[in-house]
């Protein structure tokens, strides 16, 4: 089974930039997967079975904690790693986050050799 | 490159693939499209032929097509798609580099928010533009204008600057550092002759540190792997320059506001130390307060204290043979004998009054009576000396009291003055008063007496209840025999039923009663100046119509007590 990154933001310039960030990981086999909301997101994530998630919290439609709550808690889905990202300030989101089920929060701007180093490890590809 | 740019446009359930797919199935026509150095990469291996048409990208042959008479124009379209592809990703390449660039940014402005210290500053500075450009070195130079040196508040990674040339060039470094430019060293070769920079430096560059009217320093990068450094390198270099001078300015705005806070608490400690030795430190203790200056008009506290008074016998007699300099001087030497008796007794003095002190020891009457005793022995240590000059010797008496006193701040807005106002101090003089009259060096209020513990090294002798003047009541008296002249401890024993027999006879106001006993011990002591003298009172009284007690007949003779300020 390849793996599978799903990006999901509702502004286009952060997801090229996390798919910028991530783009080396493309030569070692792994699919990129968009989303701009949270609806589009919870229908991929059920048909994909993408292994990592790059979440943003504040989107429309349906935010982030709540797309976590359903794939963690509604779905069962706790193999999905979620990894949590909104603003920097707003810090006290993480523990609401973290309750939802994320595995890992960032906040944004992210640093992208953290990000990347990150993804690397979860999907466990080596540095 | 190392992989071919073709590979992902092509590869499996890509969108170029997709495209190529639903072309051949269209046109009804195989294709076969390989890499530069022959590897397959769609279609069917068996087209391949030596006529393949080159696919191009920034001039350079990156693979072929085979599809006869297709193949120009599907070599245009991949060349067209592989272009667009190159751009997405060096524009998204472009993009990813400034938002690092803009993250660092931002992790230095919380680093920097989060501190206030100059030192930290400069050092974050180094470790982020370390971070973020590439360099192994790092100076934060900064021109120090009270001492007028340079200094090197940080520098990080490995050396590359010869810190000791760094200091001795300055005329160098002041074109470096204190030009307020920020650029790349054109031609580092200058710098190496100098002997500033090592051998195996490729490229430096350096951005001002500016204040908002002055230069303050400089940051400075080196590199020994790095060919160059770019516009790009320089133009972050200078922002991060930029964020750090604010930083650095109201860190050292800061540094120097506390410097100056510093000072200015240390000469108020100054004042501080000088007042105190005019206003007893206990006495602002007393009333809760730390310094002089926090004091108040109308500050008070009321304590229970023993007040004791000395006064020097016949001090008139004694400085009329002394100039008024030879007068001051001598007080002074007596003073300065008995006040650090006092305080090493606990006791603080509340008042000198020319050759009288006044003391309060708020914390035992024991305190008090024994710096009395102390101070009588070293004035008797002073006769010694006195004698040996052909000098009088100094009568001084010591008279106590015990009782509520209240401690405060008198005055008006523009003068204060510290003030004891009781009656306690007003008793204690009256007492110290007495001790002319009684001949005894030491006397103690009955307040005074009945706060005493029990200690065998002090002995007493109870005078009799006497009226003071101005007071309605009478207080009982007790001479402390402790460095009284004349009086013998063992003579004492023998004769002390006689003199307490005295006592109660005048007390009942029978003078020739207690004539009787006063004459049997002074017959054993006749040196003990207090009976010869109560003898003589009661003698008096005998001559006299006995119409009022030797008691009352005392206290028409006092004089009023002098110098006790009240």
């Amino acid at each position: 089974m390849s793996k599978k990154i799903l990006i999901v933001d509702d502004e286009t310039h952060i997801r090229m930039l996390i798919e910028q960030t991530l783009e080396e990981l493309e030569d070692e086999g792994v699919t990129f997967l968009t989303a701009e909301n949270g609806e589009v997101a919870l229908d991929i994530i059920q048909k994909e079975q993408p292994q990592l998630v790059f979440l943003d919290v504040m989107m429309p439609k349906l935010n982030g904690m709540e797309v976590c709550r359903r794939v963690k808690k509604e779905l069962g889905m706790e193999e999905v790693y979620i990894i949590l990202l909104t603003a920097k300030g707003q810090e006290a989101d993480k523990q609401r986050g973290l309750d939802m089920g994320a595995d890992v929060y960032m906040t944004k701007p992210f640093d992208p050799e953290a990000m990347l180093s990150k993804a690397r490890e979860v999907l466990d590809l080596p540095e | 490159m190392a992989t071919s740019p073709l590979k992902p446009l092509l590869k499996n359930k890509s969108e170029g693939a997709a495209l190529l797919q639903q072309w051949t199935l269209v046109n009804q026509s195989a294709v076969c499209i390989t890499n530069s150095d022959g590897e397959v990469l769609f279609g069917d291996e068996a087209l391949i032929t030596n006529n393949g048409i080159a696919i191009d990208l920034h001039h350079q042959t990156v693979g072929f097509v085979h599809a006869g008479e297709h193949g120009l124009f599907l070599s245009n379209l991949l060349s067209a798609l592989l272009q667009k592809e190159t751009d997405r990703k060096k524009l998204g390449t472009e993009v990813l580099h400034l938002y690092q660039e803009l993250n660092v940014i931002y992790n230095f402005s919380e680093k920097l928010a989060a501190t206030i210290d100059s030192s930290l500053i400069a050092a974050y500075t180094l470790e982020q533009a370390m971070h973020a450009i590439p360099c192994e070195s790092g100076v934060l130079i900064r021109w120090n204008e009270t001492t007028k040196t340079l200094e090197i508040p940080a520098n990080i990674g490995i050396s590359l600057f010869n810190h000791h040339r760094l200091q001795s060039n300055l005329s160098l470094l002041y074109q470096l550092g204190y030009s307020g430019h920020s650029a790349i060293v054109e031609n580092v070769e200058d710098l190496k002759q100098n002997g500033i920079l090592k051998e195996d430096v490729k490229a430096i560059m350096y951005a001002a540190l500016k204040g908002k009217h002055r230069i303050f320093g400089a940051v400075i990068l080196a590199t020994r792997t790095q060919e160059f450094y770019t516009a790009g390198h320089l133009k972050l270099l200078v922002t991060l320059a930029l964020q750090s001078s604010a930083a650095l300015e109201s860190a050292l705005l800061f540094e120097k506001n506390m410097q100056e806070a510093k000072e200015r608490e240390l000469s108020m400690l100054h004042i501080h130390n000088a007042t105190r030795k005019f206003v007893p430190e206990e006495f602002l203790r007393s009333l809760g307060k730390d310094s002089i200056t926090e004091v108040q008009l109308g500050d008070q506290v009321e304590k229970i204290v023993t007040v004791l008074f000395t006064d020097i016998r016949d001090f008139t007699t004694l400085s009329e043979s002394m100039t008024p300099a030879e007068n001051f001087e001598f007080v002074s030497a007596f003073n300065k004998q008995l006040g650090p008796i006092i305080r090493h007794h606990k006791g603080f003095i509340n008042q000198y009054l020319g050759d009288s002190i006044m003391a309060l020891f708020p914390r035992h009457p024991f305190d008090a009576l024994r710096a009395a005793v102390i101070m009588q022995q070293a004035i008797s240590k002073m006769n010694e000396q006195r004698g040996v000059k052909g000098l009088l010797p100094i009568v001084a008496g010591i008279g106590m009291h015990t009782g509520p006193l209240i401690m405060g701040i008198t005055g008006d807005e523009k003068r204060l003055d510290a003030a004891t106002i009781s009656d306690t101090v007003n008793t204690a003089a009256r007492i110290e008063s007495l001790t002319k009259n009684y001949k005894a060096p030491i006397l103690l209020s009955e307040s005074t007496y009945d706060h005493l513990p029990e200690d065998d090294q002090f002995f007493f002798r109870y005078l009799g209840r006497v009226s003071l003047k101005g007071k309605n009541n009478k207080i009982g008296i007790w001479q402390c025999l402790n460095e009284s002249m004349g009086i013998h401890l063992t003579s004492w024993v023998q004769v002390r039923t006689d003199f307490e027999e005295g006592i109660k006879a005048i007390e009942k106001g029978e003078p020739q009663k207690a004539s009787v006993p006063f004459q049997k011990v002074l017959s054993s002591m006749p040196d003990d100046r207090t009976s010869a003298h109560l003898l003589d009172l009661c003698l008096e009284q005998i001559h006299q119509q006995p119409r009022q007690s030797v008691a009352n007949e005392e206290n028409a003779s006092f004089p009023s007590p002098s110098g006790s300020g009240n």
